[in-house]
């Protein structure tokens, strides 16, 4: 167990900066999920964790401790790679076991954890082969078990489960938060699957172009991205988002555009004017006569539990989640409600969100 | 597709040109070679006359090419050995990209492009027993004395012909060795940091395995160079002192050239291809070298 502690960490490739002024402190044997686009320094941030790559620029501490000139031998962590960077000559067998062995621990020891950890993993009959004789799925769980069966200050999982199919997957996240719980090893955890992010994480760091946006809960998250970036990210399917401005006439505050008019709690009145973009998850709105948001069906996709009623709505895509029995042909105009409160609204030119000055919400 | 005499699904065309040459140059006088073996020349009458399994049984029962083998195993096993772990030592060192180590890796080609017999001419005048600047230095770490020089030596003769093998050789093997270190994924090496290996524990279970078939090549290529080496024993010792560096190739040498015995000659050199192929072949199952 350790805490981690980002201060100010940059990093070079050459002159290319890739991770800008970063600071966050992740707590002992919390579970963060690192979440952000392809390429934005993700996989670097758990490398220069590890020691894997240098630090250009701030520190890194691990329960106190610059780690800056530590060899990654001595840091004590364990990380499951993207490229899962099996030993390629080694059987699963062994693979699992070479830390163990490394550590000097009995061949009982051994043998039962990483019996253990395969059958976790449902590896117990690809054992004895080598990593160039299994699935992809199937190498990715063996760097998984490598990981497991570590008992380290830290873990870093960069995509664990990214190659597994839906069921495994969902079995695997099971795994991987009981046996974080029982270790209450701190855990930093890339992912870019939106359902591991809000079930597994103590907290959510969503990060751009190498520096972070917003850290918090899942529900942080969700219910109060910082901004219309993260709004965009979080959440499935995507938020709806409309440009407009916010006009406020006294007593009743409103978002209006040339096709929606929709009321505002009263405390944006003082934002009137105010050039917003208006985001609507497609969760928050309600099938309704007197609805403010008028769209014309162009699809209407059955996801199973629900259906994802797609509609223009002033010219730019709207997505409404609609119970399924709900009747819909393509060209139909469909009117649907959404209560003010969860009504997300963010400045147009800074992206940044506006809150209201009375709830702060 | 063209087709015609010269198209593609017509493959003997194209080989036609290697063939013959393989023919004329290697198949030819392995067949005459095995002729020879069954033949020997006579200085009076100056002709080639048959005579069955002579050669062979002679062969058998000559002590002294039982000697020369017994040499030539020697310093085969010693100057190989040698060459494989030193090899690989410098190639782990110069396996590096700070500055410098590109510069380090071309001085290795170095001694790769001086001929063998003048690489021995260098390493007698270094072993002098009068001049030589490794006599002097040995003499002077009480390693040596004046009576007894070294390649004039029975017992360290062999030695300092190995000695320039090694020299010439090792950075062969460096070079080699070095492709293959270089062209290793890095992944593995990552994993194992983490995973708290120490540099040894990850040479022995990592890089030796990863670079077992390089290795393998490597062996092959100087093992057969080794075992019919000749230059060296030629220009320092000519096999002396005595017959302390009498080696296989030296002996067919002189058999044939000497002693103007075709066919004896013939027969150790053949006797020399069979043990270098058996070796060899038994080497690439046991190594798993797959071509
Ligand atoms: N060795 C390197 N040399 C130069 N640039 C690099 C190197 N490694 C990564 N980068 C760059 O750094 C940036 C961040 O890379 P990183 O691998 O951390 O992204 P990521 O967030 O993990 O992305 P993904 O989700 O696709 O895995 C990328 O723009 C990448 O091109
Ligand atoms: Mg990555």
């Amino acid at each position: 167990m350790a805490n981690v502690e980002y201060r100010s960490v940059g990093k070079n490739f050459g002159t290319v900066r890739v991770l800008n002024e970063l600071s966050l402190d992740i707590g002992e044997g919390e579970f963060v999920v690192l979440l952000g686009s392809s390429g934005c320094g993700k996989s670097t941030l758990l490398r220069m964790t590890a020691g894997l790559e240098t630090i250009s620029s701030g520190e890194i501490a691990i329960d106190g401790k610059v780690v800056n000139g530590v060899h990654p031998r001595d840091r004590n962590i364990a990380m499951v790679f993207q490229n899962y960077a099996l030993y390629p000559t080694m059987k699963v067998r062994e693979n699992i076991a070479f830390s163990l062995e490394v550590a000097g621990k009995s061949r009982d020891e051994v043998n039962a954890k990483v019996e253990e950890a395969a059958r976790v993993l449902s590896l117990t009959d690809y054992l004895d082969r080598k990593p160039s004789e299994l699935s992809g799925g199937q190498r990715q769980r063996v760097a998984m078990g490598r990981a497991m069966v570590r008992d380290a200050k830290v873990f870093l999982f960069d995509e664990p489960l990214s190659n597994l199919d839906a069921k495994l997957r969902a079995h695997m996240r099971v795994e991987i938060r009981q046996l974080h719980d029982r270790l209450k090893a701190t855990t930093i955890y890339v992912t870019h699957d939106q359902i591991e992010a809000m079930t597994m994480a103590d907290k959510i760091v969503l990060m751009q172009g190498g520096g972070i946006v917003q850290v918090g809960t899942p529900d942080d998250l969700y219910d109060r991205p910082a901004t219309r970036y993260v709004a965009e990210f979080i959440g499935s399917p995507q938020i709806n988002c409309q440009e407009g401005e916010i006009v406020s006439d006294g007593a009743d505050v409103h978002f209006k555009n040339s096709e929606v008019s929709l009321p505002l709690p009263a405390g944006y009145a003082a934002h009137g004017g105010t050039k917003v973009t208006c985001g609507i998850r497609p969760n928050d709105v309600q099938l309704s006569e007197e609805g403010a948001i008028v769209g014309r069906l162009k699809i209407a996709e059955k996801t199973g539990a629900d259906k994802q009623m797609h509609l223009d709505v002033n010219g730019s895509e709207f997505v409404a989640v609609t119970p399924r029995s709900t009747e819909g042909v393509p060209g139909d105009d469909m009117r649907f409600a959404v209560d003010p409160g969860k009504v997300h609204i963010f400045d147009q030119s800074s992206g940044h969100r506006i809150t209201t000055t009375l709830s702060g919400a | 597709m063209r087709v015609g005499v010269l198209s593609w699904d017509r493959p003997w065309i194209w080989l036609l040109p290697l063939t013959a040459m393989l023919v004329a140059f290697t198949i030819m006088p392995l067949l005459y070679n095995i002729w020879l073996s069954f033949h020997e020349y006579h200085t009076f009458s100056r002709e080639l006359r048959w005579v069955g399994g002579a050669n062979w049984a002679q062969l058998v029962a000559d002590a002294r090419m039982w000697e020369a083998l017994g040499i030539t195993l020697f310093y085969f096993a010693v100057t190989l050995t040698v060459q494989v772990i030193l090899g690989m030592a410098i190639a782990l060192l110069l396996d590096d990209d700070e500055i410098g180590f590109g510069f380090l890796r071309t001085l290795l080609t170095l001694t790769l492009v001086v001929p063998p017999a003048i690489a021995g001419m260098m390493f007698l005048l270094i072993e002098d027993p009068e001049f030589g600047v490794l006599t002097y230095v040995l003499e002077q770490l009480g390693l040596l004395d004046k009576t007894t020089p070294i390649l004039a030596t029975a017992s360290t003769a062999i030695w300092g012909v190995m000695l320039v093998d090694i020299w010439q050789w090792t950075p062969f093997m460096v070079l080699i060795f070095l492709a293959g270190l270089r062209s290793l994924p890095p992944e593995p090496y990552e994993a194992a940091m983490l995973d708290g290996a120490s540099a040894f524990t990850v040479f022995r279970r990592i890089t030796l395995p990863l670079m077992q078939k390089v290795i393998a090549v490597a062996v092959l290529i100087r093992g057969i160079d080794i075992f019919r080496m000749f230059d060296y024993v030629f220009v320092m010792t000519s096999g002396g002192p005595g017959t302390s560096t009498y080696t296989l190739s030296l002996y067919s040498w002189q058999q044939t050239f000497s002693f103007i015995k075709w066919g004896y000659g013939a027969t150790l050199s053949l006797f020399t291809l069979l043990i270098i192929l058996i070796v060899a072949n038994l080497f690439i199952w046991v190594a798993k070298v797959r071509w």
